[in-house]
């Protein structure tokens, strides 16, 4: 009779197991074709051959072709426009490590009272709705002769990437145990011998996840471009953008997205290999 | 010797942070002074109350309130979906490393790309309405673009915004305690409350941070809505934008800045105030 009844109760946690597994795979299902499908849409819609359009009966285009791929670099100015992006990015990575370093420093060693507060602020650019800082941040640069200018253009995204890299470089900085840096002091370290032998290899992580993250900011960093920039300056997300204005080509903006798409996917993916989780919590985390 | 200490903190300060407060504050003060008629390119630069008076406009009043739908229907819309996800991911399962960074991929997609992969879904022979018209549950194709609910704003701020709220609160997440959850097991409680008693009222501080900053992304959207939504209404930044950059109507424009700005702090204060509540009722 007891042993029916354990038996019983066995069962009944078995299925309840696996009904709970059942949907969690249908969650994870659920959530790659809702990420997904859209980005194979838009492989497949850059694939279509022009000669053979892809419209309503059809479930997939008849032909596919790098036809588009072709015309998009012959007769637009993305290779201009890539170039820009990938000039501006890297500069823009630079400038925000050296910028941010000494003030993560700061933050992440130095015990002083409005620290919170500062840690809160450094987040502002991020928040603010960006639109409306493009906006007037321009007007401010006109006035100085920086607007349509490469030069305002590193500036203004340098603004942009620096939260990232002084959140991840302020975690990297208070995970250094005290003890380390005592040690080396009472060894007779020198602050250069600290900096060099200690600080740097010990938020080495924390410097590549920020260059990283400040990398794809600028790259996707719209706002800005778009008021500052235009029309001197395109970079990728602004071409896009106006491929979907008032001239929506569907199979040249694809191809755009694309190639927008595959670097910062691809940085991603190298960020989730080489680093433990909380790269990206440090710079949304509160704390 | 403490004040000399204080100094060089802030020193140190200066390049990272002093450059955010430098150029955050000549965007505001350059704003605000616009909104007030000064710095103006087509009238005299002069102090008025004039440009204030937009706010009276039908126009303002229906993007006002085109904008606060958007932000409020897109944030808790995200919700839904990130909060379950958050929980889930504090179990482990297989591939859970795998599923965390596909995840992610709206986040690292730039808004524009986000709002171009969304359009092709939601397109009137979309694969969203083929999908629909083939299980039979519609007769013919909706028209979900451009239309002047912002369906398909609502939909794209969704996708977008997703990873971005699991993140947040998956940081406050899993800082709690398996043992508390255990405990209340042991006692008898079953998933529902344990969630309701103890997982929920532990994470409102990541929920309401999530709140707040999706809720000032999509009340505050330009591109979005520039390119998947409808012309009238439209979001503040964008008749903003339009105000300021085709009609060249700076000092108008800075009002509706202001406004912009203004709304996102008043509303993180009243999430805030909100969030209190909920947990004083427990």
């Amino acid at each position: 009779m007891e042993k029916e009844l354990v038996i019983n109760q066995r069962i009944e946690w078995k299925r309840k197991q696996t009904f709970r597994n059942f949907l969690i795979f249908l969650l994870i299902a659920l959530v790659i074709i809702c990420i997904g499908v859209p980005l194979f849409m838009a492989l497949l819609w850059s694939l279509v051959n022009p000669d053979y359009p892809w419209s309503y009966p059809q479930s997939f285009p008849s032909h596919i072709s790098l036809a588009q791929w072709k015309y998009v670099f012959k007769y637009t100015n993305i290779v201009r426009a890539i170039v820009t992006s990938f000039s501006i990015a890297p500069i823009a990575a630079v400038l925000s490590i050296f910028l941010s370093l000494p003030s993560a420093y700061a933050l992440g060693r130095i015990r002083f009272p409005s620290r919170e507060f500062f840690k809160i602020i450094i987040l502002l650019p991020i928040i603010l709705p960006g639109i409306v800082v493009a906006l007037f941040l321009s007007r401010t640069l006109d006035f100085i002769g920086l607007s349509q200018n490469f030069f305002g253009l590193v500036l203004g995204h340098t603004l942009m990437c620096i939260p990232y890299m002084l959140r991840i470089l302020t975690t990297s900085f208070e995970g250094i145990p005290q003890e380390v840096i005592d040690a080396a002091g009472n060894l007779g370290a020198t602050p250069f011998v600290k900096f060099k032998e200690i600080y740097i290899p010990l938020i080495k992580l924390g410097l590549f996840a920020g260059a990283i993250l400040a990398f794809i900011t600028s790259i996707e960093e719209f706002n800005l471009t778009f008021v500052i920039g235009t029309p001197t300056f395109e970079t990728i997300p602004t071409i896009l953008f106006s491929f979907l204005g008032y001239n929506f080509i569907r199979t040249n903006a694809a191809v755009i997205s694309i190639i927008l798409m595959i670097p910062n996917i691809t940085l991603l993916f190298i960020v989730e290999r080489f680093l433990k989780t909380g790269y990206l919590s440090a710079v949304l985390g509160k704390g | 010797m403490k004040k000399k200490n204080q100094i060089f903190t802030y020193f140190w300060l200066f390049p990272g942070v002093g450059y955010i407060i430098f150029f955050l504050s000549i965007t505001i003060v350059m704003m605000v002074l616009q909104s007030f008629g000064f710095f103006s390119l087509t009238a005299a630069s002069q102090f008025s109350f004039k440009y204030w008076q937009y706010l009276f406009d039908r126009q303002f009043l229906d993007c006002f309130l085109f904008s606060l739908k958007i932000g409020l229907v897109s944030t808790f819309g995200a919700l839904i979906f990130s909060y379950p996800l958050a929980l889930l991911m504090r179990k482990s399962f297989i591939w859970k490393k795998t599923f965390g960074s596909i995840l992610k991929i709206p986040l690292f997609v730039p808004a524009v790309v986000g709002a171009f992969l969304i359009i092709n879904l939601m397109a009137y022979h979309g694969i969203l309405n083929e999908v629909l018209l083939k299980l039979g549950l519609i007769k013919e194709p909706l028209r979900m673009l451009y239309n002047k609910w912002g369906i398909n704003i609502i939909v794209i701020q969704i996708w977008k915004n997703i990873p971005f709220q699991l993140l947040i609160i998956s940081s406050v997440v899993e800082t709690i305690r398996t043992d508390i959850e255990e405990a209340a097991r042991n006692l008898g409680a079953n998933s529902f409350a344990v969630v309701r008693y103890i997982m929920f009222p532990l994470s409102i501080p990541g929920i309401l941070a999530a709140v707040i900053i999706v809720f000032i992304f999509a009340f505050g959207d330009y591109v979005i809505t520039k390119v998947a939504g409808p012309t009238y209404p439209t979001t503040l930044s964008v008749q903003m934008q339009t105000i300021s950059m085709m009609f060249m109507e700076w000092n108008k424009a800075a009002c509706i800045g202001v406004i912009i700005m203004v709304t996102s702090a008043l509303s993180a204060a009243f999430f805030a105030k909100l969030a209190k509540i909920i947990q004083g009722i427990k």
